[in-house]
């Protein structure tokens, strides 16, 4: 890289957060200390190629790297569980004690007794995350348990495999400048997921005669980006598609050659709607009911979705993380086949979420012969531990990349169960939440302080190591190694390749221009993979669905075996304990952090205080006033958190953003309004999180 | 006398801060001060809730009361059409913030007064600045006045200019 302004080197990178985006950054670095975060000027601007601009929080990766709760030391717990007290130690002193640890309750208890916890810290570099090293590693030296499931999208992706037999329904963003309708169904890229041009293109969409409704409890920010809001009470979006679809088959507005060419049981979906055995016609009286969507609005909904085309949905994941969720998630597929949008090029249903379409083929660390024993599963790990029934009893923890109590559900019982296990080992560069719970905590580089692959959607970016590691921090790679050295498996671990030898191996399995990625940090593709499902809506005999029929199932057997309804009818959460926690909760992600991730940061935290949304409805009936610090409480925690009262929020929901770091006080209320707090271990049928089916009262904290 | 305009589209401005981070990196600016920052507006009562951000920094005013205000006359009106503090007047005085009715000036820690320079070294590079480079959504531009991108767009009737002849364009949908 030449020096091309003065004193200061411009080196390219990109920032590798758990947002689901991967924007182009450039460090710009005067004598080996970094000075700024920039973008690279000198980007074209396309619609086949847009510029791939970061959001605030890759512009604020400097300051990140640098905050007070950045590890740059290995370090001892001497104090409680959960306490800060920690002593600092040498390398060699923690890496001789974790090996021993690890050898001791291998030959003592079996590898299964020791947990490996990974997930969603600074996960997107393909080559040499947290997560792929350590994943190696055990492949190489032991079976240890590792965990299932997904919390993101997991109800998403069992309904499109029951349905669609499993595609990716990811789109070229420039088809959505052909959409005339977009529904933003709940999806709110303007938060979070702005670099990756998703908001943009709905923008220019909308500048190009496209309107866009949105159908979300919150005015989010992307609201700006809508021409209408429609409100809808959480977890009631089934009973809102069957009233869309009643008025479709009153009216005529079905596509039913589509539906009889293309899917199965949609005979007994439409008897539904029509109540022709329950007498219920799923009328929009009946769906206002429930949803709080008057049935003007429905019907007006209805006739436009049907007489507009290409339209398409662009699905949010919160929906689906409810206590039906894989109904959610059908009825939208089930709506967008209804209205003869699918395969159609700026029409059909996206998620634009799994990344999988268009990416540019590079090698990653392959596995050794110990797969994991897979039992825990990802939501409910702590309760498994809690009530015994994660045998045999775990009596060791190493977890990597993952400030694991603060990001899955239940944050209060994840502390108590990593406080059942008698040895616990976090590796992180921060000091999270987590680390608290360990015994022995490593300090991992700044994704700045290490070279890696990191993979985007249709394009792969190169980050060479641009700064030294911030004081004793090393990578997850270094740390496995010495790890291996010291249990006999430093060849198998290492195949004898340093990270760039691997690196090396990783591009020499594909034909890229490794010269264009290594000065540019990035390589491109051109246009995006072509609509969704559009070989199947052409020829369905030809390209059959890798369903039991070979067409898109409206019926699902799989369903009727997890206790749900064949077809995506609407099943009502009854709540308990409504009397006591009247209101719902939804707990969105925000802009100012990838799940916890950029917490810590001081220049974010300061553009937007931490609060509970609460309408003013609500407020008054409590006696709340703007800003004032409330509780926000139920049978799984506490929080303390200042209220925002907003006309942005529907009366009956609050919202906490989630991501905050979880901070007990003395009289266990959460101090750091961890949303996590106030969720539990419950799961959808088949196993998905239900975080947005909780439920929460508030009152005004008296301090 | 050369006059560059700011231009925000308020029809696409998300709020999501990146102009903000951007400038204050840039800047170099401690935690807890920023040049630029946005301004949400909430608007209308449940369910007819409406909402815009405001992106707010030195708008290079025509007759700008930080200059009048300046004890030591040391911001200047230039001929390139930018407002200018000089360090070398500045006395620290906080003047010139308390004339500022866009509240887009701020005082280091070392007393020194600064605010939006628009850039004007990268500008130098053929570079837009900073806060325009920095936008996910496009909506920030700057140059001259018939380069503001009208294009579907009229000027916000409720921006408040003061009378000051502020260098920017809030666009809305019409």
């Amino acid at each position: 890289m030449p020096d091309n302004d003065g004193t200061i080197r411009r080196i390219p990178f990109t920032c590798s957060l758990d947002c689901g985006g991967r924007c182009e950054l450039v460090a710009c670095v005067r004598d080996g200390e970094l000075v700024r975060i920039d973008t690279p000027p000198d980007r074209p601007d396309t619609v086949d190629m847009p510029r791939l601009i970061p959001c605030l929080r890759g512009r604020a990766q400097k300051r990140l790297r640098s905050v007070k709760e950045r590890l740059t030391s290995p370090l001892r717990r001497v104090g409680p569980k959960g306490s800060d007290q920690f002593e600092k130690i040498a390398w060699d002193e923690a890496l001789d004690e974790v090996a021993k640890r690890l050898t001791d309750v291998r030959d003592q208890h079996g590898p299964e007794a020791i947990l490996h916890l990974t997930g969603a810290g600074s996960f997107g570099g393909r080559g040499f995350s947290g997560g792929a090293c350590s994943d190696r590693f055990f492949s190489h030296w032991a079976s240890v348990t590792s965990s299932f499931g997904n919390m993101s999208y997991w109800c998403a992706q069992i309904a499109n495999q029951w349905m669609l037999g499993g595609t990716d329904d990811a789109i070229d963003l420039a088809a959505l400048l052909d959409s005339r309708l977009i529904l933003l169904w709940a999806m709110n890229p303007a938060e979070n997921r702005l670099g990756g041009n998703l908001a943009y293109f709905i923008a220019q969409a909308r500048d190009r005669g496209a309107r866009v409704v949105l159908i979300d409890p919150r005015y989010t920010d992307s609201a700006i980006l809508a021409d209408q809001w429609i409100p809808i009470r959480p977890g009631t979006d089934v009973a809102l598609i069957a009233a869309i679809a009643y008025v479709w088959e009153s009216e005529g507005l079905v596509d039913a050659d589509f539906m009889a060419s293309h899917t199965v049981g949609y005979g007994t979906y439409r008897r539904y709607v029509l109540g022709s055995d329950d007498e219920l016609p799923k009328t929009p009286e009946w769906a206002a009911s429930i949803t709080e969507i008057s049935a003007e609005t429905i019907v007006g909904l209805a006739r436009e979705y049907a007489t507009t085309k290409p339209a398409v949905i662009m699905g949010g994941w919160g929906p689906q993380r409810t206590r039906y969720g894989e109904q959610t998630e059908r009825a939208l597929i089930t709506l967008s086949c209804m209205s003869g949008n699918v395969g159609i090029r700026g029409g059909g249903l996206t998620h634009q979420g799994r990344h999988t379409t268009g990416r540019i083929g590079a090698g990653s660390l392959t596995s050794g012969p110990f797969a994991p024993v897979v039992k825990m599963h990802k939501v409910t790990w702590a309760q498994s531990i809690l009530d015994g029934s994660l045998q045999p009893a775990p009596q060791m923890a190493y977890i990597v990349a993952s400030n694991i109590i603060n990001r899955s559900a239940s944050t209060r019982a994840n502390a108590r169960a990593l406080e059942q296990i008698d040895f616990v080992v976090v590796q992180d560069q921060y000091f999270t939440p987590t680390a608290r719970y360990a015994d022995i905590v490593f300090p991992i580089c700044h994704d700045l302080e290490r070279p890696d692959l990191v993979s985007g959607r249709g394009d792969l970016h190169y980050n060479e190591q641009i700064l030294s590691p911030l004081g004793e921090a090393h990578t997850d790679n270094w740390v496995f190694t010495q790890l291996a050295k010291r249990l006999g498996i430093r060849k198998a671990y290492t195949g004898e390749k340093t990270e760039e030898e691997w690196l090396e191996e990783f591009l020499k399995s594909s034909d890229l221009d490794t010269e264009t990625l290594r000065s540019k940090g990035i390589i491109r593709t051109q246009g995006g993979p072509r609509p969704h499902l559009a070989e199947f809506r052409d020829d369905p005999v030809g390209h059959p669905l890798k369903t039991a029929s070979g067409r898109i199932q409206i019926t699902c057997p799989e369903a009727v075996d997890n206790g749900l309804p064949s077809i995506p009818a609407y099943v009502e959460n009854e709540p308990k304990d409504a009397d006591a926690y009247p209101l719902q909760l939804v707990t969105p992600h925000n802009k100012l952090r990838a799940n916890s991730s950029g917490h810590a940061n001081p220049w974010l935290q300061r553009l937007e205080p931490h609060r509970v949304w609460i309408n003013p409805q609500d407020a008054r009936n409590r006696g709340i006033d703007p800003e004032d610090l409330v509780e926000v409480f139920n049978s799984s925690g506490a929080i303390a958190i200042p209220a925002r009262v907003t006309e942005r929020i529907m009366p009956g929901l609050v919202a906490v953003s989630q991501g905050t770091w979880y901070r007990p006080g003395a009289d266990g209320v959460d101090m750091g309004g961890c949303a996590n707090s106030l969720t539990s271990h419950s799961l959808s049928p088949t196993g998905g999180m239900a975080i947005h089916s909780e439920r929460v009262q508030v009152r005004r904290r008296v301090s | 006398m050369k006059q560059e305009f700011f231009a925000v589209d308020l029809a696409n401005c998300v709020g999501c801060l990146a102009c903000s981070v951007a400038c204050k990196d840039r800047a170099e600016l401690p935690d807890d001060l920023d040049l630029l920052r946005i301004e949400e507006r909430e608007i209308g009562v449940y369910p007819k809730t409406d909402l815009s951000f405001r992106v707010i920094h030195c708008f290079h005013c025509a007759k700008p009361l930080c200059a009048e205000a300046c004890p030591s006359q040391g911001i200047i009106k230039g001929e390139d059409g930018l407002v200018t503090i000089d360090e070398e007047q500045c006395s620290s005085c906080g003047e010139c913030v308390e004339a500022c009715p866009f509240d887009a000036i701020v005082v280091r820690p070392n007393g020194e007064a600064i605010k939006c320079d628009a850039c004007i070294d990268e500008m130098a590079k053929g570079w837009d600045p900073t806060c325009v480079r920095a936008c996910p959504m496009r909506a920030l531009s700057y140059g001259p006045e018939d380069k503001i991108p009208f294009e579907n767009r009229i000027e916000d009737p409720d921006f408040d200019d003061h009378g000051i002849g502020p260098a920017v364009r809030f666009l809305c949908r019409q």
